[in-house]
Parts: structure tokens; sequence; C-alpha cells
């Protein structure tokens, strides 16, 4: 077993690094209080294959092993978490299942501009009256011809205010929506494509969440991802993929409150010395740095094993609920730390207390992933 | 046009460890990079690359983790990269570096122009590119800005004591590349390229034919005598009064210490 890092993987951390610090880390407060999305920085992300990183290299993608995607989002949501989820995202649960369940048209046609970041992903599952229960949606597309007409009220769309590819999941049956559950791709602009108002959310500021609504919106059928009743099974591969990337993510937010805490605890003196030398703060710092470290290495241990072409299903659901407990938890920990100043807009770790909330809710929140750990341990034999 | 160009790996300016006893650096593979002087001399080697063909050979000297930076300077351009490596230039000075640096080059073969930064942030000497083009007996110009080609000659800038001087040179040169600007960052494809299209080629002592009494501690003029630490003291004044009164003050304060004129 090597849990070290080779010198490939090390570099792309170092590059994302480097890119992050330079160009998120000036401007990750101001858009996180403006709720802006830096369209300014996200343009240079794509001629690093940022919005690529694991498509086919035929389509222009990276083509990246899983620990380095995951070190990539770890380092941007490190800088920039609304950022990291962008790209998480759009990697994980946009550009895998059309490489993975698309037909060689759908992958031509869609795929470049992706991977390229011409263009912007979004998922779309999440309803008013559907989440955790994905069998309980109420979108509909109904075939005519040689399209669907989509009737569609998706909410929480992240990336939703700037997307231009989405896959939606809705059913072609809508007496029997376990059987007619699918896949579609609709793009914006559709005629009957609409966005909704954007989310005003507590934390993930810069990502312009919102709602995606289809009135007798016409899709062609030439679209629809992988074959009709299929949509359950893509989005539950599309989403034990997309959990690690969430995971990944949580780590990088996790790191930055350690990062955070550390400093501060350094700099501010109180009772005359800093606060790193009284051993209250000392054992508040140890247990972050391990909790962190154990996140990170369920996280890369579920990249491996998605690597090896293992059983997914259980590694990933650990690594989000763990690494999303812990960036709650760590950040928590580290606006503790920061005493008065940790509750203020003055100082970072307020901002990553929110955005860390985030992570144990979308992707499949703590209680999703339980249940799905449950069942992976109760199916297996004894060794 | 073919270039060389030199790099070092330095360990990163908070996580400097030095040997109490040789006062030589403690080198960690997990804090070490590519010196930051040295980007903008790939930078420059990949622009003139790109304007008139050729290659960019990335050579540096150093213990087998320092092959990191040449994956580095693959990923940036370089389209060879050669490791000086050896037991026995532990320890060398700018001018046993120079030395072996200059053994390698020669070993390479033909080029036309070798680049270097203008100096290293650990060392800090600004010595070695100089130094490797006397040891080549080359013509060389420090902190140069722009490089053109015309037939035999460079035609170079640089920014000195408040000039911008034009000066030409005869190929083959040596330049040592002044910072300026922002250095383009590699794509992933680029890094994942590097390490499927190349290989590192690590040379030694015999590699080189090079003289064993010029390289490492025989090899160099200058040794460490002493080391220590110096501790630098802050101290935090307060200047009081109204806002008028305390910007006038601190104005004072900064003439009187040469910060502003």
């Amino acid at each position: 077993m090597d849990l070290t890092l080779s010198i490939q993987q090390k570099q792309i951390r170092r590059m994302v690094r480097q890119f992050a610090k330079a160009e998120l880390a000036p401007i990750a407060k101001e858009i996180d209080e403006e709720g802006r999305f830096p369209w300014e920085v996200v343009e240079k992300m794509g001629p690093l294959n940022l919005f690529g990183m694991q498509a086919p290299r035929q389509y222009g993608g990276a083509q990246l092993e899983s620990i380095s995607y995951c070190l990539v989002i770890e380092e941007i949501s490190r800088v920039c978490a609304s950022m990291g989820l962008m790209l998480a995202v759009h990697n994980s649960v946009v550009v895998y299942p059309i490489s993975q369940f698309g037909n060689d048209e759908q992958k031509a046609k869609f795929l470049p501009p992706l991977a390229s970041g011409d263009k912007i992903g979004a998922f779309c599952l999440t309803e008013p009256n559907a989440g955790s229960d994905a069998m309980a949606i109420e979108s509909t597309a109904i075939r005519d011809g040689d399209s669907y007409i989509v009737n569609a009220n998706k909410i929480f769309v992240t990336n939703g205010g700037v997307a231009d590819t989405l896959i939606l999941f809705v059913s072609v049956d809508p007496e029997d929506v376990k059987k007619g559950f699918s896949a579609i791709l609709v793009e914006r602009g559709t005629p009957g494509f609409e966005v909704g108002l954007l989310e005003n959310n507590c934390g993930m500021r810069a990502n312009p969440v919102t709602s995606i609504i289809l009135t007798d919106c016409r899709v062609p059928k030439a679209n629809l991802l992988g074959r009709e009743g299929e949509g359950f099974n893509i989005a539950m591969a599309a989403l034990d993929i997309g959990r690690i990337g969430i995971a990944a993510q949580a780590v990088g937010i996790a790191q930055a409150a350690l990062d955070a805490s550390l400093k501060y605890a350094k700099e501010r003196i109180q009772f005359r010395v800093p606060l790193a030398r009284h051993q209250a703060i000392q054992m508040m710092l140890a247990d972050m740095g391990t909790m962190v470290e154990a996140a990170r290495l369920l996280t890369l241990k579920a990249a491996h094993v998605r690597d090896q072409g293992g059983e997914l299903s259980g590694p990933s659901a650990m690594a989000k609920l763990f690494a999303g407990r812990t960036a709650s938890k760590v950040a928590s920990m580290g606006v503790q730390i920061h005493g008065g100043y940790g509750y203020s807009k003055d100082y970072p770790i307020e901002r990553y207390f929110r955005d860390a909330r985030a992570t144990e809710i979308y992707e499949g929140t703590n209680e999703i992933q339980q249940i799905v750990i449950a069942r992976e341990l109760l199916k297996g034999g004894e060794d | 046009m073919n270039i060389i160009v030199c790099i070092k790996q330095v360990v990163a300016g908070d996580r400097v460890k030095l040997d109490p006893r040789t006062y030589s650096l403690v080198r960690s593979a997990e804090f070490s990079y590519i010196n930051p002087f040295d980007l903008y001399a790939l930078d420059m080697a990949v622009q003139l690359k790109k304007e008139y063909s050729g290659s960019i050979t990335a050579v540096t000297m150093g213990p087998k983790i320092s092959e990191e930076v040449l994956w580095e300077a693959l990923a940036f351009g370089a389209d060879r990269a050669v490791l000086l490596s050896d037991p026995r230039f532990t320890a060398s000075d700018t001018l046993a570096t120079s030395y072996v640096l200059g053994m390698g080059i020669r070993k390479i073969g033909k080029f036309d122009l070798i680049l270097c930064g203008v100096r290293t942030t650990d060392g800090d000497t600004g010595q070695v590119g100089p130094q490797l083009a006397e040891e080549l007996d080359l013509p060389h110009i420090s902190g140069v800005e722009k490089v053109e080609r015309e037939k035999e000659l460079f035609r170079v800038e640089r920014i000195s004591d408040g000039f911008r001087e034009v000066l030409e040179v005869s190929a083959p040169a040596l330049f040592t590349i002044s910072p300026k600007g922002a250095v383009r960052i590699p794509s992933l494809i680029e890094i994942q390229d590097a390490f499927t299209k190349y290989s590192i080629e690590c040379w030694n002592l015999e590699d080189l034919n090079a003289d064993p009494t010029k390289v490492g501690t025989s090899g160099s003029g200058t040794w460490v005598e002493g080391l220590t630490p110096i501790a630098e003291e802050k101290s935090c004044v307060y200047i009081e009064g109204d806002p008028r009164q305390q910007a006038r003050i601190l104005l004072e304060k900064l003439i009187e210490k040469s910060l502003l004129s």
C-alpha cells in the first residue's frame, strides 16, 4: 500500500494551488459577499483543462485519474468553495455521465464545449416535492414524434444561473415514474427553458444556485441520455462519482479552516502568550488536524477504488459523510478558536463555516449517505 | 534555435532548514519546487521556441529528488531534461556548480543560447549564470527582458539604472532573465503529457568526464565558515492625534526612514 502522491500528482496539486492563490484568493471574500459568479477567473480555468478533468482526450479532456481530480477540487475549494462546487458538479455529475452513458453522437456534440469550459453544466434532480426521495419527481417528458415535450420545475440547481448544458431527470411515463425515470440533455435557450430565481443561500454564495423551469419545452429525442427508464441508474452512478468530488471539496474547506485557525492561534495574544500556547487551543487544533487527515484519506481511498473499478457506493458515501461532517466540525471549532472575530465577516473563518454546512446536504444528505453505507454493510457477507 | 535552460530546485522559504554541521540546506521533496526566477527563463525559452522553432533542454544539478523540477520544466514546454547528479557534487559552491553545469552542457552538445534565472530564492548569489558563461567562454548579459534573433546575433533589451539598454551579442550566448509579469501556469494536459512523452536523462561524474577535484567541496573556492540566525525585532509605534495629525506624523516618519521621498 503506497500512500505517497506521485511526482505528477504533486505537480498537479502545485499547479492548481498556484492558480487558486493567484486568481481566486484575492476575490473569494468579495464574490461571496456580492454573490457574484467570477467570469473573469472562470474563463482562465478552461485553458488549464479544469472543465474537462476526467473527460476522454479525444473530446478535449485531460483524462485525469481520480486522485488527481480530488487534489484539484480540494485545492480550489480550499480557497473558494463556490468555485470548487462549480467544478465538482460540472466535471462529475455532468461531464462524467455524458462520457459514460452518452452515445457517440452525444459525446461528440456535448463533450468538447463542456471540456473546454465554453459551456458550463448542471445536474437537475431536486424538485419542490422530490429530493432525497428522487422517485417522487413530477417532471415529465412526453414523446411527440422525434421530440419530447418537457415540463419540469427543478430547484436548488447548482450552476443553474450560468449553465448551458443541463442533465434533467424526468419521467417519460407520468403514470409510472419508476418505469419512466429518464435522463435528458437540455440546452439553455431552448424555447420554454427558463432560469428561475437565484437562491439566497447562506453559503456557497458565488455559485448561482437557481431553479430551472421548462414549460412545454421541445427537446430532440436524440438528447435522451441512455435509454428510457435508465435515468435512475444514471443519476445514482453520477452521484457515486459526484460524492467523491464533494468529499474532496469538504476536505478543502476543512483544510482552509485549519490553516486559518493555525495562523490566528499564533497571532492572537491572550494572557500574555499566543493562543497556540494554551493547551485548550492545542487540543482543538490536534483534533482538527486529525479529522482533516482522516477525511482526506477516506476521500482518496474512494478515488482509488473508483480507478481500480471497485464497488464505489459504500466508499464514496463514507467519504462524503465523514468529510462533510469534518468540514462542518472543523470550521465550527475554527470559529471557536477565533472567538468574537470568528463571528465577524472580517475573518474568512465565518465563510468556511457557512460553506462547510452545505457539504452535509447536497449530492445526498448525511442521512442518505448513512442509508447507502448501511445497505452496503448489511449486504456484505462475513470474511 | 536550440536553447538550454538551467534550473534549480529550491526549498520553500518558510521551510528552510540547515544542517547544523555543514550549514548546507536540508532538502525535503514535499516543500521543494522550481526556483521561481527560473520560471521566467523557461517562459522566455518557450516564447523564443514559438517564434524561431528549435528545442529546449532543461538542465539541473542536484540530488535525485531534484528531478521533480525537470518534470515541471517538461510540463512548461521543455523537450528534453537532464539531471546532473552524483554524491560527489554535494556541497558545491557556485564555482563548482558552474563547472558541473558547463560539463553537462558540453555533453548536451550544440546550442544557440543558454538562459538562467537572475538568482535563486535560497542561495541568492546570482553568480551561477555569469560563472557558467565564463566556464564555457561565452558572452553573457544579465537581467534581460527581451530577446530577438538576427542571423548570428542576438539583440536584447534590459533595464539598468533607470535606462533601457539595447545590446547586441554574437551567438551562442548566455542571458539571465529578469522576472517580469506573471508566469504562465501549465495545463493539466501539459503536465500529463510531460510524464507520458518524456523521460529524464541522469548523468554522473563519469558520464560528464568531469575532474573530481573541481566538484563538491574540493572544487569549491568558498565555504561557509559560520552561520548565525538574525533575530528581527519588531516594535509597534502608536501615533496619537486627530487623523490629519496622524497622517502628517506617519508621513514624516516614512520620509525619515527613506521609505518615501
